[in-house]
C-alpha cells in the first residue's frame, strides 16, 4: 500500500478540513457518474477504489489518535448499470458492456430488425469507441421511434451535452460559451435524482 | 493539420510557461540533431504536447542553456534529450513525410512539383525515423491510406474519416510507460478527432472552391462551403464532447512535473481553440516561439 497522503495528494500535516477537500474532489473527479460507458471506466474505478482507502486509513489512524473527525467513510459507490434486454439484443448489450465492441457490431449489422432498440444501441456502441456525431444520430433514431423510454432520452442527453470539460482548479472553463461549474453541478444532481427514480 | 493543440497562454503560471518554452526549444533541439536543418522546420506545437505527455510522471526535468540558428544572439533555456523527446521528434518526421506523399498523390502541376521537392529533403530523415520507429511508420501508412480510400468514396460518416486520423495518433501512446498507455491512447484518440474535424471545419470554404472533398460538407450536405447553423451546433457537441472524454482520459494518466502545462492544453487550450474554429476566428499557430501576450487580456482597451 502506498502512503495514503500521497494518494491524495496532501501533505501528512494537512488538517481534517484539508483532508476532506482533497477527498471530495478526487472522488467527484474520478466519480463513475464522468465515466459512464467509457472504456477506461475501470481505471477510474481503481482510482476510486485507492482514494477511498487512502481517505478510510487516514481518518481511521486520526481518529483513533483522538481528536479527528469522521467524513463520509463509506465514500461514494458505484454504480453499475443495469441493463436488460431480450433475445439478440442481451448478447449485445453483453458484448458492449465488456468492451468487446467488434463482436457487438458483427450482431447488429447480421440482425434483420431496426427497431428503437436496435438504433439505441448503434448508438451505444459508437459512443463508447468515441464516436460522438453517428453516436447522436443513432440515440436520436431510437428517442423518436420510442419516444417514452426513459433509457434512451438518457442516453440521448448525455451524448448532447454542450458544456466544456470540468475542471477542479483555477480558473473555471473558458468563457464565451457553454455552462459554467454551478449549471454543470445542478445537471449533475438531476442525473442522479433521474438515476435513483429509475432503480 | 498542425498548430492546433496550444496552451492557453494567459492562464499559465510564469514558471509553467517557462517550462513549455523550454520544452518547445527541446523538440527544436532535438529534431536539429537528429536531422538537422529540414527536421527543425517540420518543428510544431502538436508534437511538443506529445512530448510533454510521453513524460508525464516525471518528477522533474533538465535544462541547459543554448544558442540556436533561429536566436543566435540570446542563449535560451532548452530542455535537455530526453526518450520522450527523441520519440517526438521521430514521430513528427513520420508523419510530415507521409502527409507530403498524400500531397503528391493529391495534386498536379506546379503544386505536386513543390510537393515532390519537399519530400526528397525529407526523405533521409524519414528512412532514418522509420527505422527508429517501425510500429508507427506502419500504422501511419495504413491510416493514412485508409482514410485516402474513405475520402475518396466520399465518406457521409463524419466520425468514419476522424477515426482514421485518431487512430494514427492515439498509436504514438504505445511509447507511454505500461501505466500510462491506456489512458494516454485513449486521450490521443480524441485530440486526434478534435484536430481532425476542426481542421475539416476550417477547411470547408477553400475545400469547395477547390472542389475537394470535405467530410464536414459531406457529412451535412453542404453544397455551397457555408456551414449552416444546425451544422455548427452538431458539430460543437462533437468537438465538446471529445474534449470532455479527453479530460476524463487525462485524469488517469500519472501527475508528475508537465502536469499544469498538458492540463491547461487539456482544459483551457483546446475547448478554447474549438470555440475559436467554429467562430471562425482562429488562426493556426505558425511555429515560432510562443510569444508572451502582447496586451493584457480580461481588461478593456480605450484610447490615451
Amino acid at each position: 500500500m502506498t502512503d495514503p497522503y500521497k494518494t491524495l495528494g496532501i501533505p501528512q500535516n494537512a488538517s481534517d478540513e484539508e483532508v476532506k477537500r482533497a477527498y471530495r474532489e478526487l472522488a467527484k473527479k474520478y466519480h463513475p457518474d464522468n465515466y459512464v460507458d467509457n472504456p477506461l471506466a475501470d481505471l477510474a474505478q481503481e482510482k476510486m477504489k485507492e482514494i477511498n482507502e487512502a481517505y478510510d486509513i487516514i481518518t481511521k489512524s486520526r481518529k483513533n489518535a483522538g481528536g479527528g473527525q469522521s467524513g463520509y467513510s463509506s465514500g461514494y459507490s458505484s454504480g453499475g448499470s443495469a441493463y436488460q434486454g431480450a433475445g439478440n439484443y442481451a448478447a449485445v448489450r453483453q458484448a458492449i458492456n465488456q468492451g468487446n465492441l467488434q463482436y457487438a457490431e458483427q450482431l447488429l449489422n447480421a440482425s434483420s430488425t431496426r427497431d428503437a432498440e436496435w438504433n439505441f444501441l448503434m448508438g451505444s456502441l459508437n459512443y463508447k469507441r468515441g464516436w460522438l456525431d453517428d453516436a447522436r444520430s443513432f440515440f436520436q433514431r431510437a428517442c423518436a421511434m420510442e419516444p417514452g423510454n426513459m433509457e434512451y432520452q438518457q442516453a440521448l442527453q448525455m451524448a448532447t451535452q454542450m458544456n466544456s470539460p470540468y475542471r477542479r482548479t483555477g480558473y473555471g472553463p473558458p468563457s464565451e460559451q457553454g455552462m459554467d461549474m454551478c449549471d454543470m453541478c445542478t445537471a449533475m444532481m438531476c442525473v442522479n435524482m433521474m438515476c435513483n427514480g429509475c432503480r | 493539420m498542425f498548430g492546433y493543440v496550444t496552451p492557453e497562454l494567459p492562464e499559465l503560471k510564469v514558471r509553467e510557461y517557462q517550462r513549455f518554452r523550454a520544452l518547445y526549444c527541446g523538440l527544436c533541439r532535438e529534431l536539429g540533431r537528429r536531422y538537422g536543418l529540414t527536421g527543425r522546420m517540420i518543428l510544431n506545437y502538436d508534437f511538443v504536447f506529445l512530448a510533454a505527455l510521453l513524460s508525464e510522471g516525471e518528477e522533474t526535468c533538465a535544462y541547459c542553456m543554448r544558442r540556436c540558428p533561429v536566436h543566435p544572439l540570446r542563449r535560451r533555456c532548452v530542455c535537455t534529450a530526453s526518450p520522450a523527446l527523441a520519440a517526438a521528434a521521430d514521430m513528427s518526421v513520420i508523419l510530415a513525410y507521409r502527409k507530403l506523399e498524400d500531397g503528391v498523390a493529391d495534386s498536379r502541376g506546379l503544386k505536386k512539383l513543390g510537393y515532390r521537392l519537399a519530400r526528397a529533403f525529407l526523405s533521409r530523415s524519414y528512412k532514418k525515423a522509420a527505422l527508429a520507429r517501425p510500429a508507427f511508420d506502419e500504422t501511419v501508412r495504413r491510416e493514412l491510406a485508409a482514410l485516402y480510400e474513405l475520402e475518396k468514396a466520399g465518406s457521409v460518416s463524419l466520425d468514419a474519416t476522424a477515426d482514421k486520423f485518431a487512430s494514427l495518433l492515439a498509436c504514438a501512446a504505445g511509447e507511454a510507460g505500461e501505466s500510462a498507455r491506456r489512458p494516454l491512447h485513449e486521450l490521443l484518440y480524441h485530440v486526434g478527432r478534435i484536430v481532425y474535424i476542426a481542421d475539416a471545419w476550417a477547411d470547408l470554404g477553400e475545400d469547395f472552391r477547390k472542389g475537394e472533398y470535405n467530410p464536414v460538407a459531406a457529412r451535412f450536405g453542404l453544397t455551397d462551403g457555408k456551414p449552416t447553423n444546425e451544422a455548427r451546433e452538431a458539430v460543437l457537441t462533437t468537438l465538446m464532447g471529445s474534449s470532455r472524454l479527453a479530460a476524463a482520459a487525462f485524469e488517469l494518466l500519472p501527475a508528475g512535473y508537465w502536469t499544469p502545462v498538458t492540463e491547461n492544453i487539456v482544459y483551457l487550450g483546446i475547448p478554447k481553440m474549438i470555440l475559436k474554429v467554429l467562430d471562425g476566428t482562429y488562426r493556426v499557430r505558425k511555429p515560432g516561439l510562443p510569444k508572451e501576450p502582447e496586451r493584457v487580456t480580461g481588461g478593456t482597451e480605450s484610447e490615451p
